[in-house]
């Protein structure tokens, strides 16, 4: 079902948490929420399911209006950032619970409870409390509790938070595989980017209770809106050289090297700050566009190795490559940066 | 034991002190009062030897052989110096002077031979029979009413009297006024129709006013959890307000609201009702009303503990529950109720011990009336030992009272404890030692 957030405003007390936000979520699309903690996902996520009301604009559901829609009539599921489990009750009444207000018979809520305890493998937890479950098993009954009763929708407020790396990576491709296999329209809220950009079809980005960007995962990697969403985006994260216009193009800060702007790129006046920000896989020992520096911190990550590289003027580039080489802390480097893929960004931080 | 009990122990020796003071030295007391036959009559200290009418009956009851106990009300007359003195009061020294001389020491068995030793003086000013009766009068002895400190004094006198001796026992018990060991007072206790009846009201007490008081208290809380954040603030307060209260001035208001003149009968007599006291003039008005009093004072803090208790859980949880479909209804029946389970317990518990034994605002609303009907357990008690309108204050038999609502409320406590344990054995302590 198709979710459309016209002109949502959330205010506590004085504060407005969300400002005239719209936003628009594709049928059986799984769409992620991302930002930084206290940007409002959690607010919007509620507004969508009807715990909190909306202080202006309109909510659809397909054609419906659901503004004023109570939340125990808007057939939402949400998974909730600390799951919620009802500590009184075991797997299987928490789970059943959905059907039960409904008043659905003892047959068929049992039907429907093995069939979705063994969508999310925990059939043989069915008789524990909550409280004799791990993290990611309480995670997948919340799981189950939300999609029992076929909702149209289903909310996930940061379900991984909890969880260990290896678990983590089990639950992302997991869900997305029950997604998947439900159709259904999924709102993942999360602020870790990895998961956004591995679960999901398209990422919205947040700050401040304002959308910043919307588009896939791939296109937002490479063609970020700002600098805000470049940095958000990717692990090691991007580097930024600050300088100013120059006539030769681009000039760092306290540094008389100058970078030949790409191709493209409608500058500012001269004299006017502006930021370069060149992401790890970029600044390589074979590019063209070299630059001189000192290596200043190694991490090896396995596979990959991660070198910090302290230009003239105190910047910092970051690299990342393939195990081999064999620089140490200290060595001078000349190093090239991918010209075709700078990403240039005015003052304001928007992309230039 | 390890320091750090020791510490324990220290800290809380303030509390323990208080419960001696005000738990075990009471009980204690109670224990000791109940095995006693004590009150206004006998006191508290020893008592002293006499014998009254009373006890004169009881002796002939015991089967004391006629003859003794004609000596012990006529133990004739005796010319002593307390006589005399009291003759040297009335008729002058010169009398009583030559009276002494003549008879002193002597014991006359009729009255007659006195008034004809007086008769005979030689100095005579008591020339009317009616005032001779009257000198003679002043030396008769008799054992009755009269007061004696100790056992011995109490002996040597019927010794004087001339009282068989396989008799005397006997009548020093009978004339003892002091208290003694008795357990005479269970038995009595249970033989009488009121004592169950006590039972009885108490139960209907105990079982109405806590249903009262934890159903409305959850009434209370969960309709103010509902409320906005202003309005349950204010309405909790107003709940608050007979807790706060002085139970004088609660129960008079009470009072004023259904005297015949007060609140109830004037709206009422507006609709033609005749005026009446609306607390007192039926057993069922009389336990409505004490009910209520105690019911509203006792679901204020069923409501406090409750409401705390809702807002102890998760909203998430509640949250939950609103997507998951769950109607207001629903919320309460399943979440917010099942939660509460061990506060419910805990204050059926509570009030239940303090319900047992309280009586105050009966006694200051109906004081147990009408005819009884409304004298509870505790109060029989306290109107037994401490204030009833015979006058005679039986201490004994009230502390009786007493000490079989203290084990009382022991056996419940022991049953609602276990019940408590259960629950700990259920769930395992949240920090491990
Ligand atoms: N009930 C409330 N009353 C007042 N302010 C609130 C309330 N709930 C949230 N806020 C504020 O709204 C803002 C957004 O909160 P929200 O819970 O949506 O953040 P979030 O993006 O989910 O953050 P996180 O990643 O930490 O969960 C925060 O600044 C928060 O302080
Ligand atoms: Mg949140």
């Amino acid at each position: 079902m198709r979710i459309s957030i016209e002109n949502f405003t959330k205010t506590f007390g004085d504060t407005t948490v969300i400002d005239n936000m719209s936003l628009d979520i594709n049928s059986g699309e799984m769409l992620a929420l991302l930002g930084p903690s206290g940007c409002g996902k959690s607010t919007t996520l509620f507004a969508i399911c009807g715990i909190h009301r909306m202080n202006g604009g309109r909510l659809l559901f397909g054609d419906r209006d659901v503004t004023k829609v109570s939340s125990q009539k808007r057939n939402v599921g949400v998974v909730f950032q600390n799951y919620a489990l009802y500590p009184h009750m075991n797997v299987y009444d928490n789970i059943a619970f959905p059907l039960k207000v409904r008043k659905e018979s003892k047959a068929e809520i049992d039907r429907k409870v093995q069939e979705i305890a063994t969508l999310v493998h925990i059939g043989e937890l069915l008789q524990r409390r909550p409280a004799q479950l791990s993290g990611g098993q309480q995670q997948r009954v919340a799981l189950a509790r939300a999609l029992v009763r076929k909702p149209d929708i289903l909310l996930l407020d940061e379900p991984l938070a909890n969880l260990d790396a290896k678990l983590r990576l089990e639950m992302r491709s997991e869900i997305r595989r029950i997604q998947l296999q439900t159709g259904i329209t999924a709102v993942l809220v999360t602020h870790d980017q990895v998961e956004a950009m591995s679960m999901c079809d398209r990422i919205a980005i947040m700050d401040e209770g304002r959308i910043v960007q919307l588009s896939s995962p791939k296109e937002m990697y490479e063609d970020p809106s700002s600098d805000f969403v470049a940095g958000f985006l990717g692990n090691p994260p991007i580097a930024f050289l600050e300088g100013s216009v120059d006539e030769a193009g681009f000039r760092l800060a306290n540094s008389e090297v100058t970078l030949p702007v790409p191709a493209g790129i409608t500058l500012p006046g001269p004299g006017s700050a502006m930021r370069f920000g060149i992401r790890p896989e970029f600044f390589q020992p074979d590019n063209a566009l070299k630059v001189k520096g000192r290596i200043s911190f190694v991490e090896t990550q396995g596979r990959e190795e991660l070198y910090d590289v302290t230009l003239e003027n105190g910047a910092v580039l970051r690299s990342i490559q393939t195990q081999g080489g064999s620089y140490r802390v200290g060595d001078e480097v000349t190093w090239g940066i991918a010209a075709d893929r700078i990403l240039a960004f005015g003052p304001d931080g928007d992309r230039l | 034991m390890q320091r750090s009990s020791w510490l324990g122990l220290a800290f809380l020796s303030p509390a323990l002190i208080v419960v001696f003071l005000f738990f075990l030295v009471p009980v204690v007391l109670t224990g000791f009062f109940s095995f006693t036959n004590m009150s206004t009559a006998t006191g508290v200290k020893g008592g002293a030897y006499v014998l009254n009418a009373s006890g004169l009956r009881a002796l002939t009851d015991a089967g004391l052989p006629k003859s003794t106990l004609e000596q012990i009300e006529g133990a004739g007359y005796r010319v002593d110096a307390k006589g005399l003195e009291a003759l040297a009061l009335d008729f002058g020294k010169p009398v009583a002077e030559e009276f002494a001389k003549l008879h002193e020491g002597e014991v006359f068995s009729k009255r007659r031979d006195v008034e004809r030793a007086l008769k005979d003086l030689r100095s005579n000013p008591i020339r009317k029979t009616r005032d001779r009766k009257q000198a003679a009068d002043l030396f008769k002895r008799s054992l009755m009413n009269e007061r004696f400190d100790s056992p011995t004094a109490f002996e040597a006198a019927l010794e004087e009297a001339g009282i068989p001796e396989t008799d005397r026992p006997l009548i020093t018990e009978v004339a003892y006024t002091g208290w003694v060991w008795t357990t005479d007072n269970f038995g009595f206790l249970f033989s009488l129709d009121s004592t169950w009846q006590y039972a009885k009201n108490t139960v209907i007490y105990v079982v109405f006013t806590l249903s009262f008081n934890v159903l409305f208290g959850l009434f209370l809380a969960i309709a103010t959890f509902y409320l906005p954040a202003g309005q349950a603030a204010a309405f909790r307060a107003i709940w608050f307000l007979p807790r706060i209260l002085p139970p004088v001035l609660y129960i008079v208001m009470w009072r004023w609201f259904t005297w015949d003149t007060g609140f109830i009968s004037t709206v009422l007599s507006g609709f033609g009702v005749p005026p009446r006291n609306w607390m007192l003039d039926t057993e069922f008005h009389a336990w409505t009303t004490i009910v209520l009093i105690n019911g509203f004072v006792g679901a204020s803090m069923g409501m406090i503990v409750f409401s705390s208790a809702i807002r102890a859980i998760p909203a998430s949880m509640l949250y939950a529950s609103e997507v998951d479909g769950a109607s207001r209804l629903q919320q309460i029946w399943y979440i917010i109720l099942p939660q509460l389970r061990w506060p419910i317990l805990f204050i059926t518990s509570y009030q239940t011990m303090s319900l047992l034994t309280s009586f105050e605002y009966i006694y200051l609303a109906t004081d147990g009336g009408p005819g009884g009907a409304t004298e509870v357990w505790a109060l029989a008690a306290f109107h037994t030992a401490l204030n009833n309108y015979g006058g005679n204050l039986q201490y004994g038999l009230g502390a009786t009272y007493a000490l079989i609502l203290v084990v009382i409320g022991l056996l419940a406590s022991l049953a609602y404890l276990r019940l408590f344990n259960f629950r700990n054995l259920l769930v395992k302590p949240r920090i491990e030692g």
